[in-house]
């Protein structure tokens, strides 16, 4: 060793360290023994050159010094640099390890649903707290009074007969029953908060009907009352047609023709024009273009004098619907028991509907 | 109710009213639906629907007159068809006679005598008109009063006047006890409330619903005495319902029959039984009177007129011109017109009545339409049903499928499983029945949403569902409520059900995927959350028969409030619902929830590190979660921020009676970062403290 130049020993040295490092560490394990060949503290090429320093000459010492610092720089850098290599090298085997096969199910949270009802209840409450009203509500077990009589039906008169009713069978100064629409709601909050008044009540309601694929024992309307003064057929003509446009589509027409309920007068029947059809006529609206959707009228005189309204100064509107119809209408369904069976795969297909 | 298209043309121009097709867009307008109309030789059958209300539409001649009221055509003389036929013999009156022993409630009694029909049939016209209604002919006598009825809407009936015993009729209520063989031969015992027509010896027809055998017209029958007669609504309506009868007549006297429609209705059956069976009608109508209605007037003002319709274009004579087309009489005042009400219309009582005849023939779809101008409160929503829109929300976000099941229950056969329930949530010992329930078997009104929704989940697991987590919003019924505030009986609810694989993935383990307690336990905490953060529920262990002992319990607010249920239910309730799986189920009293939103306030948190340590220990099944976490929370650990339970291990290695618990325990000082040796001094400390308690080894730090 000692009868080559010093020189020439740096230059091989470094040229070594330039082909071992070129070929890179392949692991974390090679890349240490590597790293202690050249830099390790005692036996390092690296340190062992600086060891030859002092068998110099003092005249060559310092320039040995200067090109063995300028060697020492390379090989750390140089080490530097494989480290960076095999981490980047390790961070990429490790993300093989994780690659998955990405057609395999993905593990999503559950989702349940809402029922059709519900859906179409909230989307008619939408329409309507828009247009200002209030949503009110009302107990399922009712009484005569409120069901019946404060409506202005009399005892036995026939129009009791279009709502068959079942009679809650517990003794009360006026008989007990569930009640058989929404209609009841209007008299308890007129006798609440009086006149001006502007509200709507969606509710569960019961007749005594078997059951089939159009009647249910078991049924949800929802009732819109407005009192206030100067209240006319128009308003009640202008703000149907708008909620059934909301509800059903623009260009949804609506027709009123004139039909009884005893508790509004003059009372109608309201069909907007066939969604099946547009109103040219087809099965579904059996060829008349219409189909029939809502009851209302002007609220009668009787019974806002029955809840201390006075009929001179106040006129109102009141207007019913069936949401179980509207949800078949629009959803396109077969059968109402389907409502009521609970099956999931029913109300599956109703998730994300709005 | 059926109409001939021919029969309307004897009082109205159907023709000039466009036909069948212009009729029934006419009716339309008028509020008589045509439900359907179907072509029968060259005559045309309308299927009308006619309201309670319009018993004077329920005839041919009052069904015309809104067809010719509609299309503005003038109805046609017919004064000839109800006038006094030609007559010979003996009058009527001469031959029989009545007493009306009750006036308020028959107002007018008229009675005709035929003598000498023969036993021909009615004529090809009469039988014809019939059939194509649907009404079958009978006799000569019978088929005339059919379409007398059918023609101007008075009911009749036929007596075989040779069977009547004497010459005097009494209209009166029956006495208790009185018997009728009516006309279908079913005997009927009579109360007190009914309406008879009696001879001198007993009751021969149960007035207004229907006539009785002994005295019918028969083919034997040779002198036919003719009865038309004003009945009270209500007392007929009660009659009939009482013994389950309902005919055409009873169907038209309970809606208000034309007193003034009696002499003419008479005449035309006679004239019509003599043109067909022969024999003569003898002269006079008998005609007694109870106490006639006057004829009511009531006032139509202009302003009234546009206030309800919204339409300014209508005016006084426009309403004048409706009224009378509709045989209203009118007589014009300064700004209103003051009308005289046809007895036929007994329905038009008040000014807004009269609004809505004007406005049926100026036509509703003239109307404007517009919205009534904003105003009222506006926007206020029921308390409690935020409430329930919240939770119905956050059940579906869940996972959970909403339902609507029917409240109908047995109480022993579908509710006594969940009696410890009912008690606690203070339901009354007796439930709420229906008195005419659709089934029998299910009489009662639900005292909570749990069988109802049970049901549903059978019926999804038997069509093979490998999970079933479904939710129901409702009332129950059966509160101990106060008889007037039909109110007080409800009980607002959130029911929910979860079973099978909740967690059915690739690479969940297997014995990880059903549903288990703390799902259902997890859902209620969820659901309530808003109202009720799950730190101030204590669950407490509770003994329902439907529920498995040991894994059900009820929520309480920390102020002692009972919120909810939840529980595993137990074998035997799964045997009897034919039930494989497991199933989880609660329910949530909606009305306990406090609807206010808690008061909120922000809290400060910390940025300094925690410090986490675990603790191991074996403890005894018996030791509560609740009582243990109490315990390491009132040892007085310094810095101690949370407590919570980091894994449960039953099985080899642990005793039976025992489990192994791993409480993790967080450390954070508010002011300064902790050292790890203060920790675990504190650490050490637990574990001591711990292991003083009966039964509990500490295995770990």
């Amino acid at each position: 060793m000692s009868d080559r130049a010093p020189d020439d020993e740096i230059a091989r040295l470094l040229a070594a360290f330039r082909d071992e490092s070129g070929r890179g560490a392949s692991s974390r394990a090679e890349f240490e023994r590597l790293k202690g060949r050249w830099l390790g503290r005692d036996k390092g090429l690296v340190p062992e050159l600086f060891g030859k320093l002092k068998s110099l000459p003092p005249g060559e010492r310092a320039g040995f010094g200067v090109r063995a610092n300028a060697a020492k720089t390379e090989v750390e850098e140089g080490i530097v640099r494989l480290g960076r290599a095999l981490e980047a090298s390790e961070a990429a085997s490790r993300d093989r390890a994780a690659a998955v096969d990405v057609t395999l199910p993905g593990r999503g949270v559950r989702t349940g649903g809402l029922h059709p009802i519900t859906i179409v209840r909230r989307r008619i409450e939408d329409i309507f707290l828009r247009m200002g009203y209030s949503i009110a509500d009302g107990p399922e077990v009712e009484n005569d009074f409120h069901n019946f009589e404060a409506l202005n039906f009399p005892p036995d008169h026939p129009a009791r007969d279009s709502q068959d009713t079942l009679l809650v069978d517990r003794e009360a100064a006026s008989p007990l029953l569930l009640r058989t629409h929404t209609s009841p709601v209007q008299i308890r909050e007129m006798r609440k908060h009086g006149a001006p008044l502007r509200l709507i009540v969606p509710g569960r309601v019961y007749r005594k009907d078997e059951v089939d694929a159009t009647h249910s024992p078991v049924f949800h309307q929802v009732e819109g009352l407005v009192v206030d003064q100067g209240i006319s057929m128009a308003d009640l003509k202008g703000t149907v047609a708008a909620f059934l446009e909301e509800l059903f589509g623009k260009g949804t027409r609506t027709r009123f023709i004139p039909t009884f309920f005893p508790f509004v007068e003059p009372g109608v029947d309201v069909s907007m024009s066939c969604i099946f059809c547009g109103g040219s006529g087809c099965g579904k609206c059996k060829g008349s273009g219409w189909i029939e959707i809502m009851g209302a009228g002007m609220v009668h005189p009787r019974v806002l004098q029955g809840v201390a309204i006075d009929p001179e100064e106040y006129t109102g509107f009141a207007f019913g619907l069936g949401l179980d119809r509207v949800a078949l209408l629009k959803y396109g369904f077969p059968d109402l028991r389907l409502l009521f069976e609970g099956d999931v795969r029913f109300l599956g297909q109703f998730a994300g509907v709005a | 109710m059926k109409f001939s298209l021919s029969w309307l043309a004897d009082f109205v121009d159907v023709e000039a009213c466009g036909g069948a097709a212009g009729v029934r867009d006419l009716l339309d307008r008028a509020g008589i639906p045509i439900e359907s109309a179907e072509t029968r030789g060259s005559d045309t059958i309308l299927e009308a629907e006619i309201t309670p209300n319009r018993p004077d539409a329920m005839a041919h001649r009052g069904l015309a007159r809104e067809v010719a009221a509609m299309a503005g055509r003038p109805m046609r003389d017919v004064e000839s068809r109800y006038a006094d036929p030609q007559a010979s013999g003996d009058t009527t009156e001469h031959l029989t006679s009545v007493v009306i022993q009750v006036p308020n409630l028959c107002r007018r009694f008229g009675a005709r005598l035929v003598r000498d029909v023969s036993g021909r049939p009615a004529s090809d016209l009469v039988r014809a008109r019939l059939a194509a209604i649907g009404a079958k002919s009978i006799s000569a006598a019978v088929d005339a009063t059919n379409y007398a009825l059918w023609d101007t809407g008075q009911p009749l009936h036929a007596f075989d006047f040779d069977k009547l015993s004497g010459a005097l009729l009494f209209v009166r209520k029956a006495r208790r006890g009185e018997k009728l063989v009516t006309l279908d031969g079913i005997e009927r015992t009579l109360d007190p409330s009914d309406l008879v027509v009696a001879d001198a010896d007993r009751v021969v027809s149960l007035a207004g619903v229907m006539g009785g055998l002994d005295t019918a017209v028969g083919s034997q029958t040779r002198n036919v005495l003719l009865e038309a007669a004003w009945w009270d609504p209500a007392t007929i309506r009660r009659t009939a319902r009482r013994l389950g009868m309902h005919t055409d007549a009873s169907h038209r006297f309970e809606r208000g029959a034309d007193i003034d429609a009696i002499p003419g209705a008479l005449n035309l059956a006679a004239r019509l039984i003599v043109e067909s069976a022969g024999g003569s009608v003898a002269p006079g109508l008998l005609d007694a009177h109870g106490n006639l209605f006057r004829v009511r007037r009531t006032s139509l003002t202009l302003s009234r007129l546009r206030l309800l319709s919204g339409d300014d274009r209508i005016d006084l004579d426009f309403a004048e011109e409706a009224l009378r087309r509709l045989a209203f009489t009118t007589e014009r005042r300064a700004k209103r017109l003051s009308v005289a009400i046809p007895l036929f219309r007994g329905d038009v009582r008040r000014e807004d009545d009269l609004v809505e005849e004007v406005l049926r023939v100026w036509g509703y779809d003239r109307l404007p339409s517009r919205l009534p101008p904003a105003s009222g409160a506006g926007e206020v929503r029921e308390p409690l049903r935020r409430v329930e829109d919240a939770l119905t929300d956050r059940a579906a976000a869940a996972g959970l499928f909403e339902t609507v099941n029917y409240p109908f229950v047995d109480r022993a056969a579908d509710e006594s499983p969940w009696a410890g329930w009912l008690r606690e949530t203070g339901a009354a010992a007796e439930p709420l029945p229906i008195v005419n329930p659709l089934d029998a078997s299910r009489r009662h009104l639900r005292a909570t949403l749990l069988p109802g929704l049970l049901d549903a989940v059978a019926r999804n697991l038997r069509h093979g569902a490998p999970n079933v987590a479904l939710f129901e919003v409702g009332r129950a019924f059966g509160e101990a409520g106060e008889p007037d505030r039909p109110e007080s009986y409800e009980s607002r609810r959130l029911a929910f059900a979860l079973a099978g694989d909740l967690r059915s993935h690739w690479n969940v383990p297997d014995k990880l995927r059903g549903a288990d307690f703390f799902d259902a336990k997890g859902l209620v905490e969820t659901l309530v959350r808003e109202w009720v953060p799950p730190a101030e529920l204590v669950w407490k262990p509770v003994r329902v028969a439907a529920f498995t002992e040991g894994a059900a319990a009820t929520a309480e607010t920390r102020a002692g409030t009972l919120v909810a249920i939840a529980g595993l239910l137990s074998g035997a309730e799964r045997e009897r619902r034919g039930l494989s799986t497991p199933v989880f189920a609660g329910e949530i009293l909606v009305g306990a929830i406090p609807s206010q939103a808690r008061p909120f306030r922000f809290a400060p948190y910390s940025d300094l590190p925690a410090i986490v340590a675990d603790l191991s220990l074996t403890q005894p099944k018996s030791l509560s979660w609740d009582v243990l976490s109490s315990f390491v929370r009132g040892v007085g650990l310094a810095n101690l921020e949370a407590v919570s339970c980091h894994d449960r291990y039953e099985g080899p290695g642990v005793p039976p009676d025992a489990v192994k618990t791993t409480l993790r325990l967080t450390f954070r000082s508010p002011e300064r970062t902790l050292e790890q040796d203060e920790v675990n001094r504190e650490v050490r400390r637990l574990a001591e403290a711990l292991s003083s308690r009966p039964g509990v080894a500490v295995t770990g730090a």
